[in-house]
């Protein structure tokens, strides 16, 4: 047999290089870094200004070219330094915002309040100085209290809101969807999609499983819950991703009729078609909000960031945009277009996202066995 | 001629003194790249598989194969069970990409003549695009109401809505998505080899009186197995730990075990049990490398020994 010899195997080598190169021409990334600690934090006017930022898609400041739905909020920063400066590294659930966050220093991180805790002992995050934040003072105390890690504002909170499913009532019979059981029928096998979101689909295992403490699962109780997302994962389609780029279109094309989702879906695609499901075992609950990197240079470009995101004006149009509720407790139901929203949020009630039938996500101490779990139930 | 003129030697013909550096001061380079960006990691990885370095704060740090023992001999682990269903599509994949890459690579060499490197071009030229978006597309034809989907439904085969279910989110698409990304791969060191092979064994055997198929399968094939090789190798190790595409395209059923490293190592602080997974996955590469290299190594050593 003849062997290939050394300069046709080099020439070959090269070929493929070269298509290797030229693969890779095509493609791009971002990500941004932050300097070293600073004891003393100097005017705005001497700081780089070139805030990264660690954020979901869709939450970019309006200005920015990412951002193409929402008009105000973070539109007060970029009209003031413009919007070259901001760099945006993307998340897809909170586990893989911890880690990106573990390894990049980033400015301004947007984790939802159930991780503080975590990004204060790895030393990721300092508290910000509330007294820069003239719209801090109309923000929900529930949520300022809750953001608060050792006594100190580690988390401006900004967005929240509910998780259920949310189903297509052409397709489901609504007798089929009281209860978080629906993800597990059967009779719907290929046409689910849960979220790949980690520790929030053992949460939603934990209560159809009726353990009453779903962030606090015993190593028994976690084996129930993985093995019950296990026996589901043949009927699901997919673990979804994105919202607008994976599950929101799925479920308009109809080739999923029933998603894990929060509140925004219906309005989005159509009430008369989609409906939020009210699980008789109570619904999911989340807030999120902006915390400061330890090491970050912009600090004060970092406040007139936030202070663009959690003005009135700003939320009122994230709230009418992106249909989640906000922090900033003077937004008014008469602010809101939706009407089915507004109550739906119980606006007025500044604990309704701790309302005896909404679980509340919250810090999971064991939180290496939830995300082993979790990796686990995707290789099985 | 005088003694003093005797003595002046031209500048230019001054013997000059030649520094001469050491030769392992050049392999210096290469060598502090091997060390700090291939081994370094793979000592750090090795440290986070027996439980010597942790990612999660407090976490306690003791040597420990716990992890170990669990992938590799913990009742119905389901990382191994991932790792045996990747193999079987990586091997699936690679030799379905040799089968269509060689006609093609056949077809370059061949046929194409002058314009064989027009048509390489040709074939390379999806490569402009970067390989995220190339998958991208393939969700849009494949996925319900996609092309492929539309095009069944208008020919009658599926009903509007019941797209096949095993048309994206599947083993098939995933092996589909490889299999396109790879061909062009595979087909290049086939070519190289059948574009240097010497004709005149071809000529030879139609002298003695071989049709064109005896003369392919007893001269042609034999003389290009060595690039088959190596085009099944350059499929093989890359696919072993591909995770993008079945991300894409794959569903959840379908994960191969580069996407339990990838997401253990991105989505989680669990490094340990990714690193016990990526340890496995560098033993198995290297033991491929060894198995296929004897292919390429026999050749040289016997150029050498002639």
């Amino acid at each position: 047999m003849r062997r290939m010899d050394r300069g046709e195997f080099l020439k070959s080598a090269g070929l493929f290089s070269g298509a290797v190169l030229l693969s890779g021409c095509g493609s791009g990334s971002g990500s941004g870094s932050s300097g070293s600690s600073m004891a003393s934090h100097p005017p705005i006017g001497s700081e780089p200004g070139n805030l990264a930022i660690l954020e979901w898609g869709g939450y970019e400041a309006a200005g920015t070219k990412a951002q193409k739905y929402w008009k105000v909020p973070g539109k007060a920063y970029t009209d003031k330094f413009g919007a070259n400066g901001i760099t945006y590294t993307y998340i897809v659930n909170d586990s893989q915002a911890l880690q990106k966050a573990s390894q990049v220093p980033f400015d301004i991180m947007h984790p939802c309040n159930e991780n503080t805790p975590d990004y204060v002992s790895r030393g990721l995050v300092q508290p910000w100085d509330t007294s820069l934040l003239p719209s801090f003072g109309e923000l929900n105390p529930f949520f300022v209290d809750k953001s608060k890690v050792n006594g100190e504002q580690y988390m401006i909170p900004w967005d929240w809101g509910y998780a259920s499913l949310t189903y297509n009532k052409d397709h489901v019979d609504p007798a089929d969807a009281d209860s978080w059981g629906l993800a597990w029928n059967p009779k719907y096998k290929g046409k689910i999609a849960l979220w790949d979101g980690a520790a929030s689909n053992l949460e939603v295992a934990a209560l159809k499983l009726g353990f009453p403490e779903m962030d606090n699962m015993s190593s028994d109780q976690l084996d129930q819950a993985k093995q019950a997302l296990i026996d589901q994962k043949p009927l699901n389609k997919f673990y979804w991703q994105s919202e607008y780029g994976d599950m929101q279109p799925a479920l308009k094309n109809e080739s999923i009729w029933i998603a894990y989702s929060w509140q925004d879906v219906p309005p989005i695609l159509g009430a008369n078609k989609f409906v939020f499901m009210d699980p008789k075992e109570g619904r999911l609950s989340w807030f999120c909000g902006f915390m400061l990197g330890a090491h970050t240079k912009n600090y004060r470009h970092a406040h007139e960031y936030v202070e663009s995101f959690i003005n009135k004006k700003a939320c009122v149009d994230m709230m009418n945009i992106y249909y989640y509720g906000t922090a900033n407790s003077t937004v008014q139901a008469s602010d809101i277009k939706d009407e089915t929203l507004a109550k739906s949020l119980d606006l007025g009630n500044p604990q309704a996202i701790a309302a005896p039938d909404v679980h509340l996500q919250s810090w999971e101490k064991n939180r290496s066995a939830y995300d082993l779990a979790w990796e686990e139930v995707k290789a099985a | 001629m005088s003694a003093t003129s005797q003595t002046i030697t031209h500048p230019a013909r001054r013997r000059r003194r030649r520094v001469r550096l050491p030769r392992g001061l050049l392999t210096l380079p290469p060598t502090f790249y091997v060390v700090a960006l291939l081994l370094g990691p793979i000592v750090l990885i090795a440290l986070y598989s027996v439980n010597l370095r942790s990612q999660y704060p407090g976490m306690a740090t003791a040597y420990s194969t716990h992890n170990w023992h669990d992938f590799l001999r913990g009742p119905n682990n389901p990382f191994r069970d991932r790792f045996f269903y990747s193999m079987k599509v990586t091997l699936l994949v690679s030799f379905g990409t040799v089968l269509a890459a060689y006609p093609l690579a056949y077809y370059l060499a061949f046929v194409a003549r002058k314009r064989r490197y027009t048509f390489l071009l040709l074939v390379l030229a999806p490569f402009f695009t970067s390989y995220l978006l190339r998958i991208i597309a393939w969700r849009i034809i494949l996925g319900n109401n996609g092309v492929v989907d539309w095009v069944l439904w208008h020919l009658h085969i599926v009903d509007q809505g019941h797209s096949p279910s095993w048309l994206i989110y599947s083993t098939f698409s995933v092996a589909l998505v490889l299999f396109y990304t790879w061909v062009p791969f595979v087909a290049l060191p086939i070519f190289v080899v059948l574009e240097n092979m010497d004709r005149r064994v071809l000529e030879a055997a139609q002298d003695l009186g071989a049709n064109g198929f005896t003369a392919f399968w007893r001269i042609t094939f034999p003389l290009s197995f060595p690039g088959v090789m190596a085009g099944f190798v350059f499929v093989l190790i890359p696919t072993t730990g591909e995770f993008i595409a079945p991300l894409l395209v794959g569903g959840p059923n379908n994960y191969m075990f580069g996407n339990a490293i990838q997401s253990l190592f991105s989505s989680t602080a669990d490094w340990n049990y990714g690193s016990v997974l990526a340890l496995w996955l560098v033993a198995v590469v290297i033991v491929l490398m060894v198995v296929f290299g004897r292919y390429l190594s026999a050749d040289l050593q016997e150029r050498e020994a002639t």
